[in-house]
C-alpha cells in the first residue's frame, strides 16, 4: 500500500514541474525532432520555434515559424526536409541566425526567412567504364542490347555503381531500349546523393554565437563540414554505413568530434585527425535517439532500451524501457546547471533520465514524434513537443521545479504487498480430515476391498468377453478382421449392413461365412447364413441383409452375428447388434444403431 | 507566404534520385511505425519502378515481423540481385532461410556473406546458431567465439553457454555465464541463468549472491525469483521467500512449482491446511507432476492423514517408478495404515533404488526393529553408517538434519541393548520413548518415521528448485 501512495505521490509531483502552456491537438505538424528548432530569428531576443514540416509526407511540404502560441509564417518547400538547423553564418550586425533547411541533396539557407542560398551536394564519380560505354551508344557503335549486356556485366562487378539512368535502362522491355537511349544518350551521366542528417559545428569560437560550420551527412555514407560563408567543402570524411542520427561537437579549427549513428545499427564516432572513423560502438539493436550529455553518449534502441556510453565507445550501463523509443532530446538548463536526456516513448509518455535514474515523467495525450527543449519567447526552460496525429504541446518548466537526482533503484515492487489468494478450507473440509486421522485404516481397507472388487468384476468382464469372442483382441493373429453392422429401417422390416474390412497388410482372406443366432419367435431372416466373397486387404465389404419383426408388442431383442471359417465351429468374431425396437407409427425418429468390433482368429471352442 | 524563388534555381534532376526517401523509411521503420513505413514503401517503389533496394529491403524486415518468412526471402533475395555486394542483403536472405527451418541453406549463405565482409560478429553469431540446430556444436563452439573476439555481446554469450549446456558441460557453460556477466553486469536473464547453474552443482553461496543480483536489478524476474526462494526455503527463510513468492504470483498466477513451492513455506511454517490447499492447486495446475504429489503425500502423512497420503504417494509413484524416497513414505504411510507386509516390500524397493541417502536405510532399520525382526534392522542400520561415511568422505562438511541423527543415536542404543544382552526389547511405535541414552558413534545418523518426514520435507523443497527453472 504505501509504495502504491509514494507512487501516486511521485506522478503528481512530477506533472506539477511543468506549467501547460498549449497544446493544439490539430496543429497539422508531421515532423521529427531533425527538422525543429528554436532561433532568434529577428534578432530581438525573442525565440521563435522553427519546423520544417513534411505536410503529407508527398506534398504540402512547409517551412512554419511558431510566435508565442500563433503561427507566424509560412513558405513552401520544395521537397521532403530531412533535417533543420539554426546558425550563424557570419559576424554581420545584427546577429540573425539563418536557417538551413535539408532537402534531398540540397541545403537551402534562408536569411531573415528569406531564400537566400542554395547549396547542392556534388555529384558522385561516375563509373569511367559506365561513361565509357555510354559514349559508344552515343555515337551508336553498340546497339542497345549490347548495351544492356555491358551494364549488366558492371552492375555485377564494378565497385563504383551504376548511375540512375542505367538502371532504369537495364529495367526496360527491349523494344523500348531504343527510344530511351535515342532520348538520353545527349546528356551527360550523374550520379546524385541525398542528404539524411545535418548539424552544425562551431568555426573557431565555442561561444553560443559564435560562426557555426554546417555538418552534413549523406546517404553514400559521407560526411561534410561546409564553410558558413562560402559553403564550400572544408572537409570530407567517410563511413561504412548511411548515417541517420548526429552529434557534433568541439569547434572545427581546434578540435572535434562527430558522433554518428547509422543505419547499419552501428555509432562512428569521427574526430579532427581522421578520414575514417576512430571509434566504433556496435549496438545490438537499432538506434532511434542519439543525445550527449557532457561527455557520454545516451543511445535510445529499438530493443527498448537506453544505453550510456563514452566518448571513446565504452558501454557504461543500460536502462530497461517501458515502451519503444520515438526520439530522444536533450534538455539542457545551462543556467541551473542541469542536464537531462529526454525519451519520448510509445507509451504516450516522455521520461526524463539523468544517467540511468529515471527523474521524470511526463504523461502526453498523444504518442509524441519530436522534442526540443531550450529558450522560446524570453523562457528559457520550453518543452515543445509535437505529436503522432499532428499536435504541438508546449510546457513550460516552472522556476521552483527541482529534480532530486536520486538512485532511481526501485523499492519492493507493489506486488509483494498484495495478499497471497490461497484457497480456504471449508469446516466440512476439516471435519473429514478429522474423520480421516481417526479411521485411516479402516477407510484405506475399504478402498483397498472395493477396489480388488472392481478390478476382479472388471476381469470377468473381460474374460467372458474374450470367451464369446466380442472384443477385439491382439493374440494369434492370421486373420485380422474388422467388422461395423449398421441397422436401419423404421420396422416391421430392418435393413442390417454389416461391413467387413480385411486389416492384414497385405495377405487376403478366404473362406468365410457369416451366420445369425437370433430369438426365431421375434425376427425373421431373409437368410440366416452365407459366405463371405474373398475378402482383398483394406477394402470394405458391405453385405446387406433383411430382418424382418415377427412381433407388434414393440419388444427388441439381440441379433448375434458370427463370423465363421469354412470346417471350424469357433468364430473368428462374434458381435451382438441391439436391434431398435418397431416404431409403427409413433412420432420418434428412427434409431440407428451402429458399432465396430476388430477381431482376430482364436481358437477357443464353441461356447 | 513568400515568393519562392527555388522554384527558378532548382533544376528537377531527369530521373528522381533513387534513394531520396530512404531515410524516411528509416526512421519510420526504426520507430515501429510499420503502417506509414508500408505506405512510403509502396509510393517509393511506385516512383523507381521497384529499383530502390532499400525500400524493397525495409519491405521485407516488416514482412518477416509480420511473419511472412517466404515473401520477405524473396524480397531480400531481390535485394541481393539489386545490390549482389552487400553482405547486408545476403545476411538477411541467410536470416530468413534460418527463420524457416533451412539451416543448411542458411549455413552457405552466412559463408558467403562472411566472404563479403570478413569482420562482423553478426554473421559469426548467427552461423553459430545455425550450427547449433544442424548439431555440429564444435563448429558453433568456433562462430560463436569468433564472434566474441570481433565484439561482445549478450546474446552470443547465452548462445555459447547453452552449447555448453546442450553437450551437459555445466562447468564450461559456468565459465562463459561468468565472461558474460563481467560484460554486462546488470543482465538479469544472464545473472539468473548463472545463478541456476550454480545451484545445480551445488553452489548455494554464489547461487545466491547471482540470484540475489538479478533480484536487485529486475525485482520481478520471475526464474530468479523462484530459485531464491527456494533457497531461502531450504535455509528457513520462510516469510522472506514468502514476500518473493507474492511478487511471482501476482505477475504468474498459474505456475505449478510457485504454488509448490508456496505450499511448502506455509509447510515448513506448521500451516499445513494453507499448504494443503496451496499443493492442491498446483495438483491441479499440473496434475502429473510427481514432486507436487511427492509433496502432498508428506504433508499428508503429517497431518496424519496416512489414507490420503496413501493415494498421492502411488499417484507419485506412477508417474516416477524409480524414485526411493517415494517408495519409503508410502512404507510409511503403509506401516501407519497396519499394512506391514506392504510397508515391508515397499522398504524393499526403497533400499534397493537407493544409492545414497542414509534416510531409506534408517527408516526401513526403524521399521524392521519395530516389528521385531533386530538381525535385519542391524543390517540396514550398518548400511546406513556405510552411506553416511561415503558421504562424509566426499564431502566433510555434510551436514545431516539433527532429528535424523538423533533419532540414529537412539536406535543405535537400542540395537546395542538389544545385541549385546540379547534381550528382546521391544520398541513401540514411538520409538524415542524406549531408547535408552546409549553411548553411540558420533557420525552415525538415524531417523524414524516421524522425523524422516521433517527431513524429506527439505529435500523435496530442494527438488522443486531447478523443476521451477526448468519453467
Amino acid at each position: 500500500m504505501s509504495s502504491v501512495s509514494q507512487e501516486l505521490k511521485d506522478t503528481s509531483v512530477a506533472s506539477s514541474k511543468w506549467l501547460d502552456a498549449h497544446y493544439d491537438p490539430v496543429a497539422n505538424l508531421y515532423t521529427f525532432s531533425s527538422c525543429i528548432a528554436l532561433s532568434d530569428l529577428h534578432g530581438d531576443g525573442e525565440n521563435k520555434l522553427v519546423v520544417g514540416d513534411l505536410g503529407t509526407g508527398v506534398c504540402n511540404m512547409k517551412l512554419k515559424v511558431y510566435r508565442g502560441i500563433g503561427l507566424l509564417s509560412e513558405s513552401t518547400l520544395l521537397d521532403l526536409p530531412t533535417g533543420l538547423v539554426s546558425f550563424l553564418m557570419d559576424l554581420h550586425e545584427p546577429r540573425t541566425p539563418a536557417i538551413a533547411v535539408a532537402s534531398g541533396p540540397f541545403i537551402y539557407v534562408y536569411k531573415n526567412l528569406r531564400p537566400y542560398f542554395k547549396f547542392t551536394l556534388p555529384s558522385l564519380e561516375v563509373n569511367p567504364l559506365e561513361q565509357d560505354v555510354w559514349s559508344q551508344a552515343k555515337e551508336d557503335m553498340i546497339d542497345p542490347m549490347t548495351l544492356k549486356e555491358m551494364l549488366e556485366g558492371l552492375r555485377d562487378k564494378a565497385e563504383i555503381p551504376l548511375s540512375v539512368r542505367s538502371l532504369r535502362f537495364l529495367m526496360l522491355e527491349p523494344q523500348e531500349m531504343e527510344n530511351f537511349v535515342l532520348l538520353n544518350k545527349e546528356q551527360p551521366i550523374r550520379r546524385q546523393t541525398v542528404i539524411t542528417c545535418i548539424g552544425t559545428l562551431k568555426k573557431n569560437m565555442a561561444d553560443e554565437d559564435a560562426v557555426s560550420c554546417l555538418v552534413i551527412g549523406t546517404e553514400n555514407g559521407d560526411v561534410y563540414i561546409l564553410d558558413p560563408e562560402a559553403f564550400t567543402i572544408l572537409y570530407k570524411m567517410s563511413l561504412p554505413s548511411t548515417p541517420t542520427l548526429m552529434d557534433v561537437t568541439g569547434q572545427f579549427d581546434v578540435e572535434f568530434r562527430i558522433t554518428v549513428a547509422c543505419r547499419n545499427g552501428n555509432i562512428y564516432i569521427l574526430r579532427r585527425d581522421s578520414l575514417k572513423p576512430k571509434y566504433c560502438i556496435e549496438l545490438s539493436s537499432h538506434p532511434v535517439g542519439l543525445v550527449r550529455m557532457g561527455k557520454n553518449v545516451v543511445v535510445g534502441c529499438t530493443h527498448e532500451t537506453l544505453h550510456g556510453y563514452t566518448q571513446k565507445g565504452k558501454k557504461l550501463w543500460t536502462t530497461y524501457l517501458p515502451a519503444p523509443v520515438t526520439t530522444m532530446a536533450l534538455m539542457d538548463l545551462p543556467t541551473r546547471g542541469f542536464q537531462a536526456v529526454l525519451v519520448g516513448l510509445a507509451n504516450c509518455e516522455v521520461h526524463m533520465y539523468r544517467d540511468k535514474n529515471l527523474i521524470g515523467t511526463i504523461k502526453t495525450p498523444d504518442v509524441v514524434t519530436s522534442i526540443c527543449f531550450g529558450r522560446y519567447g524570453r523562457e528559457d526552460g520550453t518543452l515543445i513537443m509535437t505529436t503522432k496525429g499532428g499536435g504541438l504541446i508546449v510546457k513550460i518548466l516552472k522556476r521552483t521545479a527541482v529534480f532530486d537526482d536520486r538512485d532511481s533503484a526501485p523499492g519492493p515492487p507493489i506486488a509483494q504487498s498484495i495478499r497471497l489468494n490461497v484457497p480456504k478450507k471449508t469446516k466440512l473440509y476439516v471435519d473429514q480430515t478429522l474423520r480421516e486421522r481417526e479411521n485411516a485404516v479402516a477407510m484405506h481397507r475399504a478402498f483397498q476391498m472395493d477396489l480388488s472388487r472392481l478390478r476382479l468384476a472388471a476381469a470377468r468382464a473381460y474374460v467372458k468377453a474374450l470367451e464369446s469372442s466380442l472384443t477385439p483382441m491382439s493374440a494369434s493373429l492370421t486373420e485380422p478382421l474388422k467388422m461395423n453392422a449398421v441397422v436401419q429401417g423404421l420396422g416391421p422390416s430392418f435393413k442390417l449392413t454389416l461391413n467387413i474390412q480385411n486389416t492384414a497388410a497385405s495377405r487376403p482372406v478366404m473362406n468365410l461365412a457369416i451366420s445369425f443366432l437370433y430369438d426365431e419367435n421375434l425376427y425373421s431372416m431373409r437368410t440366416a447364413f452365407f459366405k463371405i466373397p474373398l475378402l482383398v486387404p483394406g477394402l470394405n465389404y458391405p453385405i446387406d441383409t433383411f430382418v424382418e419383426c415377427l412381433s407388434d408388442k414393440g419388444i427388441s431383442d439381440i441379433i448375434k452375428v458370427f463370423v465363421l471359417r469354412e470346417g471350424k465351429s469357433a468364430p473368428l468374431l462374434t458381435a451382438h447388434i441391439n436391434m431398435p425396437q418397431q416404431l409403427g407409427f409413433s412420432t420418434e425418429p428412427p434409431k440407428t444403431e451402429s458399432f465396430s468390433i476388430t477381431g482376430v482368429q482364436r481358437s477357443l471352442r464353441w461356447p | 507566404v513568400h515568393l519562392h524563388m527555388f522554384y527558378l534555381l532548382s533544376a528537377a534532376p531527369e530521373f528522381p534520385i533513387l534513394e531520396r526517401r530512404n531515410w524516411l523509411i528509416h526512421l519510420h521503420y526504426i520507430r515501429k511505425d510499420y503502417e506509414t513505413c508500408k505506405a512510403i514503401i509502396k509510393e517509393q517503389l511506385h516512383e523507381t519502378q521497384g529499383m530502390c533496394e532499400y525500400a524493397v529491403y525495409v519491405q521485407a524486415l516488416i514482412m518477416r515481423l509480420e511473419g511472412k518468412i517466404q515473401q520477405s526471402l524473396e524480397l531480400f533475395q531481390s535485394c541481393a540481385i539489386l545490390n549482389p555486394k552487400s553482405s547486408d542483403n545476403l545476411k538477411q536472405v541467410a536470416r530468413s532461410l534460418f527463420l524457416l527451418g533451412k539451416h543448411k541453406a542458411a549455413i552457405e549463405v552466412y559463408n558467403e556473406a562472411a566472404r563479403l565482409n570478413q569482420k562482423d560478429w553478426e554473421i559469426s553469431h548467427n552461423l553459430g546458431v545455425c550450427y547449433i540446430y544442424t548439431k555440429d556444436f564444435k563448429s558453433a563452439d568456433e562462430q560463436l567465439n569468433l564472434a566474441l573476439q570481433l565484439n561482445k555481446h549478450d546474446l552470443t554469450y547465452s548462445m555459447l553457454g547453452k552449447i555448453h549446456l546442450l553437450q551437459g558441460d555445466t562447468e564450461k557453460a559456468i565459465d562463459v555465464y561468468k565472461s558474460a556477466v563481467e560484460f554486462s553486469p546488470e543482465n538479469t536473464e544472464l545473472l539468473t541463468t548463472l545463478g541456476l547453474l550454480y545451484m545445480q552443482l551445488g553452489k548455494y553461496q554464489k547461487a545466491f549472491e547471482h540470484l540475489g543480483n538479478a533480484l536487485t536489478y529486475d525485482p520481478n524476474n520471475f526464474k530468479a525469483i523462484l530459485a531464491a526462494g527456494s533457497m531461502m526455503q531450504t535455509h528457513g527463510d520462510y516469510d522472506v521467500a514468502m514476500n518473493k513468492y507474492r511478487v511471482a504470483a501476482y505477475s504468474v498466477p498459474e505456475s505449478p512449482p510457485l504454488w509448490n513451492n508456496i505450499g511448502m513455506c506455509f509447510f515448513g511454517k506448521k500451516k499445513y491446511v494453507a499448504a494443503i490447499s496451496c499443493l492442491k492447486r498446483a495438483n491441479y495446475l499440473s496434475p502429473f507432476d510427481w514432486k507436487i504429489l511427492y509433496n502432498l503425500g508428506l504433508v499428508h502423512l503429517t497431518m496424519q492423514q496416512y489414507a490420503s497420503a496413501f493415494h498421492f504417494l502411488s499417484a507419485a509413484i506412477n508417474l516416477r517408478p524409480r524414485m526411493s524416497q517415494l517408495y519409503m513414505l508410502l512404507a510409511v504411510a503403509l506401516t501407519n495404515l497396519d499394512d506391514a507386509d506392504n510397508a515391508r516390500r515397499s522398504h524393499e524397493q526403497a533400499v534397493q533404488l537407493d544409492e545414497s541417502d542414509p534416510l531409506v536405510n534408517l527408516n526401513f532399520a526403524v521399521f524392521l526393529y519395530n516389528q521385531g525382526d533386530k538381525k535385519a534392522a542391524l543390517l540396514q542400520f550398518q548400511e546406513m553408517e556405510r552411506k553416511v561415511n561415503t558421504q562424509v568422505e566426499n564431502n566433510s562438511s555434510t551436514e545431516f538434519d539433527p532429528e535424523m541423527v538423533e533419532m540414529a543415536q537412539k536406535l543405535a542404543g537400542a540395537l546395542q541393548a538389544a545385541a549385546g544382552y540379547s534381550k528382546s526389547m521391544q520398541m513401540s511405535t514411538e520409538p524415542e520413548a524406549d531408547v535408552s541414552r546409549a553411548p553411540s558413534p558420533p557420525t552415525v545418523p538415524p531417523g524414524d518415521p516421524e522425523e524422516e518426514e521433517e527431513e524429506t520435507a527439505k529435500l523435496t523443497e530442494k527438488k522443486s528448485k531447478p523443476k521451477a527453472v526448468a519453467e
